[in-house]
């Protein structure tokens, strides 16, 4: 299982800049090369698409959600507008499937499959030195799974829509007459896919890693990954059998989570959050990993306290399955249970403030360039930290008997989920976008888009905290007036976050068509995705790369005249190797 | 922009609202307590984020002053260091929480039933109203059920919430401390209430700020999502000052006065027990049919001949309203109604029963001549306008 | 015993892979059943066993939340589950259990064929399993379609009727299950006769060991049938004894089925161990209403009280339309408040939510043994193609341990499904 250490004198001398034409966008052709293709770059850009299509449905959801809330009694949905749309809906209905469609497409078709599945399927095997993920048609069958689970949820949508929220409560979902049996079908087609996935990455990092690539010489984007894989293979499956069981008590009645049948609906939501609670780290632990590597290319300087960062993933992973109950505080489970599942909730905060300490460390004393990537992962930090430490408000059971439910949550988990993974998601996007289509975005273009996102994100989500600290419940169509003023200022963030986010969108658009070529290592990377071409060739790399440290930018310099960056000759011993070995069993032979 | 300001003035600017149960103040300290602890551990990850990124910043390819790669002391501190924080926070936590979850003993019970979408408190004796009404200063805890999904009791004035959860009592106590003041007369509240009828309108508890019987109170919302409107199952508390003041007003609801008119009653039944919330009296379609006009008809139902709408369809629809679910339009009901069964008394029922005849009674209309049916309804208009629309003895 | 399988499979397999491990890419290298992205067999052979491995860690895990609501809802009411469990055929459980174990035996023994390019021996060995495995839901038909016709279905649709526990009439569900089993051993049998005329050595070969897996179905319906009426008698007649000792007072109930006439008079038998299911839970909660209910439906199940029968029959439609048309409780009609739930207790929806579990965990088990039918007649035809050899039976060694986790799983089902005592 483990790859060994490399031996000594194994290095070769060429810089590892392949000199192929063709890439994995060009060497075959047909809309057919693509739907059918088993090369993860290309799923990949499959995924980086469709999760992209999932957020603009979403976030003009939102939206709506924001500009309807604008005023008191709301002012979009009880328009003429949406009447027509919806005759027979009352304007709290239409409400309430928005902000339910809102929160289950984010969650289960954007932030979960965004960062591991898009990004993740492009850059792990690259990063990894491997030749493709170990099971390429699990993973073509992982993204038509999410397809199929897209495809569930529109017809959800357009069928009698959905308006349980995204947590599916029993006995709401089991009474309600929207489509629920639809969308937690959609649901569950979605956890397959997310495992897959999942399982995917754990395979291939153990077993294809290539001789000298060490656990702990592998990027921390994969260790991230390494741990979201294994959130998603363990907690997900509980997640298909509630949703299972949840169909079944719509159809059959079987009693386990409708009390009218003697079933309990608190038990539904321990096997909700079972899974739930880890999801929100399957969608978060990514963007720590992108946030490592962005901060330490673009400050080029190691990353301070590898092995913190690394081992705190897998802490956050294992210590994610132990906290569900901290979102079921005020449902009546026991005293002891609540302050013990408190008190479990406290430890996540401590590996999650470790990583945050060593990424600010990281920027000392190094070279940053303020590129828009490295922008967005400030702005990453900025957030997260806030979202963090909100956190502990919520954790706390005597704040959280009066914050639960408010929108001091809404605002935390936005803060997580939406300063946390969006940003670093996009960060990571501008990173990589170069390696992905070989070619640069306009740098003033996604500075400006990581201002306006900034700058809209917190507008909209600052004033949530102080509107549930002062009592503002969630999910509310219409509120209470004195709440106004607070909610009017979230909706002007919120359009300056929207419009920010196109400003993204037509910068990386615009890369396309007019865009200048990309060099192979356009930030001065040490990691192995910059040592092949950009776009990459179809099988990755020419020949075996070299496995060097991740973290060493000494030997990588900036030449003027080549206008690019270029690893310089290591001062160490160089022995070429004429046949790369395979295996470190091979090798030490 | 500069309403919003305006707003922000000294007394609005606290992030919470009025502090108002013996447990508000715990709460309040402990989030003040961690909000402190954030800002000291968050301004100088601010400070240092921004300050390094701009003192640090250099051209392209100058290498970084230092390759430090790690410092074990530093990062053993900075892991372990506020760990002993958030023991504090735990500990304040769990205590102010086991304060919320010990009730004592002899605490005033209040039974509450949460619907969708409304509240009704049970003071005993089959005193059922919407608002909550408690004494300051002595414990008060309310038994909770819910008849269809899950609702939550949340007064942020309290600075408590407690699931419903339909299948199980769940139990809440607080100790309110702060009463509220009566800030309108009688003679105030009886012309806005005649107001109101003439309107159609039903009191207006965030405009005017005082409950129809001129108390100010506290907000109390439903925060757990259930449904159409959710946003609207609010209701509110009123703190009385003595256990008198409290009884007093309880029995001023306690059953039809010796002189009002079931028509009337079934009125203010109408209004307070939550039939507002699904049924109109102005013939639109809302979750249940509309009463206007509807005594008399006949009223397609769900898997069965038309009925007429007669005293013994209302009172079985009341008590049991599964099993003649009507039809409109070709389109029925949802059967959500919950049963009223054991809640409302022979009177009661009666008293809605003689409201929804008051709003048109198409028998009478099938007798008499059409003119005679609009007299009908007049007279019954009439009727109520007689009746006090809210008494306040 | 899986652990076993992986520890040999290694043990045998690493020397011979050697031989690839020395070019590194170059699909020319590469043999045909090695994948373009391994460098190496052994790598791939790692790479599916550990996908296989956390494959099966889900499956426990997804398993393991039935398991869960099992132990919550035994825990909450150990009575109802000891009392629907005899209403579960120990003799046919055990059967499914010993037919399950012994395809574990050969589909273990097959793996080693496979290793062993053993290639006559590891057909016959995957043509067992599969014929086990159709066994399996041969006796579980039975079981099921008996249990249908009770009306022993979970809660919503529980329509178990003590007084009546023989409805007469209704679908006969067994054939609607034997049916679409019936059309494809047809087609299997058209496959061999066509193949064997057009001298289709292949696929005669490939079709004739599926006839015998496919009407090995059918052996299992009728061992199922078999054991479900003989073993009838003393099977409910231990039941009886054992409930009439804790529920003494309605021992009388059973005279009342004898009013009936039924085919099989064992079966009355089961009266009283529905009315303990029944009556149990409720001791302590259970008041007037739902009890004056029982009585009177006791009373109508008299032929000559007609207007009790009426009574019943207005209470049942009344609480038919309100359940949508769903019949689920005389005694919900009433008061379909939940909040009363405590005190009118739902019968049939406690008793039906053993049956719930039951259905969930068996019916999800049944649906895994038809994914590993898909598969393993896959490897069958495979290795009837000759397909594996020395250095690559990975396919055989996965499916193996699928296998194997299918059945560990029906190992924890019996006991805690069948064996309550």
């Amino acid at each position: 299982m483990s790859a060994g250490s490399v031996p000594s004198g194994y290095e070769v001398k060429d810089p590892g800049y392949p000199t192929s034409q063709e890439n994995y966008l060009t060497n075959s052709k047909g809309i057919l090369s693509w739907a059918f293709t088993l090369d993860h770059k290309r799923i990949g850009m499959m995924y980086l698409i469709g999760v992209s299509t999932a957020f603009l449905l979403g976030g003009l959801l939102a939206l709506g959600i924001r500009l309807h809330l604008f005023a008191p009694d709301g002012i979009l949905f009880n328009n003429g507008l949406f009447q027509w749309l919806a005759p027979d809906k009352a304007p709290n209905d239409i409400y309430n499937q928005v902000f339910t469609l809102h929160g289950a497409i984010m969650v289960f078709l954007f932030i979960i499959p965004s960062i591991p599945a898009a990004l993740g399927n492009f850059l792990v095997p690259v990063m990894l030195g491997a030749k493709d993920v170990a099971f390429p048609r699990l993973n073509l069958s992982s993204f038509y799974l999410w397809v199929g689970g897209a495809v569930f949820f529109v017809m959800a949508l357009l069928a009698s829509g959905l308006d349980t929220g995204w947590t599916f409560y029993t006995p709401y979902s089991t009474t309600t007459d929207s489509s629920v049996i639809l969308a937690t079908t959609g649901a569950f087609i979605l956890g397959f896919s997310s495992i897959f996935t999942g399982l995917n990455f754990i395979v291939t990092i153990n077993t294809m890693r290539p001789p000298g690539m060490t656990w702990f010489r592998m990027p921390l984007f994969l260790w991230a990954t390494y741990s979201t894989s294994i959130i998603q293979v363990l907690a997900t499956p509980v997640l298909g059998i509630t949703l299972l069981l949840l169909i079944a008590e719509r159809t059959m009645h079987i009693g386990i989570f409708d009390p009218e049948y003697n079933g309990d609906p608190v038990t539904f939501q321990h096997f909700f959050w079972f899974y739930s609670h880890p999801a929100v780290y399957i969608m978060i632990l990514p963007a720590f990993g992108i946030i490592s590597e962005l901060i330490s290319v673009h400050s080029h300087k190691r990353i301070f306290g590898y092995r913190f960062i690394a081992y705190s993933s897998i802490a956050i992973a294992l210590l994610s399955f132990i906290v569900w109950g901290h979102h079921m505080f005020t449902s009546g489970m026991s005293p002891i249970t609540t302050i013990i599942f408190s008190a479990l909730t406290f430890t996540v905060s401590v590996p999650s403030a470790i990583k945050v300490f060593n990424w600010v460390a990281t920027m000392f004393k190094g070279s940053i360039s303020l590129t828009t990537p490295m922008v967005y992962a400030i702005a990453f930090i900025f957030l997260f930290t806030i979202g963090g430490l909100t956190g502990l408000h919520l954790g706390t059971l005597a704040t959280d008997m009066h914050l639960h439910d408010t929108y001091f949550v809404v605002a935390h988990f936005h803060y997580v989920m939406v300063g946390g993974t969006v940003v670093s998601f996009l960060g990571g996007v501008f990173h990589w976008w170069p390696k992905m289509v070989g070619k640069m975005y306009s740098e003033a273009g996604g500075l400006i888009s990581a201002a306006l996102v900034f700058i809209g994100f917190n507008l909209t989500f600052l004033p949530q905290f102080i509107l549930g600290s002062r009592g503002m419940p969630r999910r509310y169509a219409t509120y209470d007036p004195e709440f106004a003023p607070l909610h009017q200022m979230s909706t002007y963030g919120a359009l300056i976050l929207g419009v920010g986010l196109f400003v993204a969108l037509f910068v990386l658009i615009m890369s396309l068509i007019n865009g200048k070529k990309a060099p192979a290592n356009p930030w001065g990377g040490a990691t192995l995705e910059w040592n092949c071409t950009s776009p990459p060739p179809f099988y990755n790399f020419e020949r075996a790369p070299v496995v060097g440290d991740p973290y060493e930018f000494g030997d990588i310099r900036w030449d003027t005249e080549l206008d690019r960056y270029v690893k310089v000759e290591p001062e160490r011993e160089v022995v070429p190797s004429e046949t790369p070995a395979e295996t470190p069993a091979h090798a030490g032979e | 922009m500069m309403s919003l300001l305006g707003d922000y003035t000294s007394s609005k600017l606290s992030v919470f609202p009025k502090s108002a149960s013996s447990f508000s103040g715990e709460s309040d300290w402990v989030f003040h307590f961690i909000s402190i602890v954030c800002v000291v551990f968050f301004v100088p990850i601010a400070v240092a984020l921004f300050g390094f990124a701009w003192k640090y910043r250099k051209a392209k390819g100058e290498p970084a002053d230092s390759q430090t790669d790690h410092n074990t002391t530093l990062e053993l501190v900075w892991s372990i260091g506020p760990s002993f924080l958030l023991v504090v926070m735990f500990y304040f936590g769990a205590r102010g929480y086991l304060d919320m979850r010990s009730i004592p003993e002899g605490a005033y019970n209040v039974g509450v039933d949460a619907y969708k979408w409304g509240w009704g408190m049970n003071y005993g004796n089959g005193v059922i109203h919407p608002e909550l009404h408690v004494v300051a200063g002595e414990p008060t805890k309310l038994t909770m059920t819910s008849k269809d999904v899950i609702h939550s009791l949340y007064i942020p004035a309290f600075r408590v919430k407690k699931d419903i959860v339909p299948g199980r009592f769940n139990y809440i106590w607080f100790k309110a401390m702060e009463p509220s003041e009566k800030v309108m007369s009688d003679e105030e509240l009886k012309q806005l209430a005649a107001k109101d009828k003439e309107e159609n309108l039903s009191w207006n508890y965030d405009e005017r700020q005082c409950t129809p019987d001129g108390y100010t109170f506290y907000d109390l919302y439903c925060a757990e999502y259930c449904g159409t409107n959710h946003s609207e199952m609010q209701t509110v508390v009123v703190v009385h000052e003595t256990q008198e003041e409290l009884d007093a007003w309880i029995k001023q609801y306690s059953s039809r006065g010796p002189d009002e008119s079931p028509a009337a009653y079934g009125a203010k039944l109408y209004e307070r027990r939550g039939c507002k919330s699904c049924h109109s009296i102005d013939g639109t379609r809302m979750v249940g049919p509309s009463y206007q006009g509807s005594f008399g008809t006949m009223r397609e139902i769900v898997g069965g001949d038309p009925v007429k709408v007669d005293e013994n369809y209302i009172r079985e629809s009341i008590l049991n309203p599964k099993a003649k679910v009507a039809i409109q339009q070709g389109v029925a009901y949802q059967p959500v109604m919950p049963s009223y069964k054991g809640q409302l008394s022979d009177d009661d029922i009666y008293s809605l029963i003689e409201f929804i005849k008051s709003l048109g009674d198409a028998s009478a209309a099938e007798e008499a001549s059409e003119s005679a049916a609009d007299e009908a309804a007049e007279t019954a208009a009439a009727e109520d306008a007689d009746a006090e629309p809210v008494s306040v003895e | 015993m899986a652990t076993t399988d992986a520890g040999l499979v290694s043990d045998a397999h690493e020397q011979p892979g050697h031989g690839h491990s020395d070019h590194g890419h170059g699909d020319h290298d590469h043999p045909s059943y090695l994948a373009h992205h391994f460098d190496t067999p052994e790598q791939q052979f790692d790479s599916g066993k550990l996908g296989m491995w956390l494959f099966l860690v889900t499956e426990v895990l997804f398993f393991s939340g039935m398991f869960c609501a099992y132990a919550i809802f035994r825990a909450w009411r150990p009575e109802v589950f000891e009392g629907c469990s005899q209403f579960l055929n120990t003799k046919l459980g055990a059967i499914n259990t010993g037919v399950l174990l012994f395809s574990s035996f050969t589909m273990a023994w097959g793996v080693r064929c496979a290793q062993k390019e053993q290639h006559k021996l590891l057909t016959v060995m995957l043509a067992t399993t599969l014929s086990c495995a159709t066994i399996f839901l041969g006796v579980k038909a039975i079981e099921y379609s008996h249990k249908w016709h009770l009306g022993l279905l979970p809660a919503g649709l529980f329509s178990y009727d003590p007084s009546n526990p023989h409805p007469v009439g209704g679908p006969n569900y067994l054939a609607y299950i034997c049916a679409p089993f019936a059309i494809i051993t047809a087609g299997v049998a058209v496959w061999l006769v066509v193949s064997f005329l057009r001298g289709a050595k292949f696929q005669f070969e490939c079709a004739k060991p599926l006839l015998v897996v496919c009407l090995c179905f059918f052996v299992g319906v009728g061992l199922g049938t078999i054991l479900e009426s003989g073993g009838e008698e003393g099977h409910h007649e231990g039941d009886h004894a054992a409930v009439a000792a804790v529920e003494g007072e309605h021992g009388g109930a059973a005279e009342h089925g004898e009013e009936h006439s039924h085919e099989k008079e064992g079966e009355h038998a089961e009266e009283p161990a529905a009315d303990a299911v029944v009556d149990l839970p409720a001791a302590g909660a259970m008041v007037n209403e739902s009890a004056d209910l029982a009585v009177i439906e006791r009373l109508a199940s008299d032929a000559t009280n007609t207007g009790l029968q009426d009574e019943l029959a207005a209470r049942r439609a009344q609480s038919q339309q309100s359940a949508g048309g769903i019949l689920y409780d005389v005694t919900d009609d009433t008061s379909a408040t939940i909040a009363s739930a405590p005190e009118d207790v739902l019968r049939p929806s406690r008793a039906g939510v053993f049956f719930s579990i039951y259905y969930c965990m068996t019916g999800i088990h049944a649906i895994h043994i038809l994914a590993g039918i898909g598969v393993l007649v896959w490897l069958l035809v495979r290795s009837i193609r000759q397909d594996f050899n020395r250095n690559y039976f990975g396919p055989v060694d996965y499916v193996g341990l699928y296998w194997h986790i299918v059945d560990m799983i029906w190992i924890y089902l019996f006991p805690l499904m069948y064996l309550i005592r």
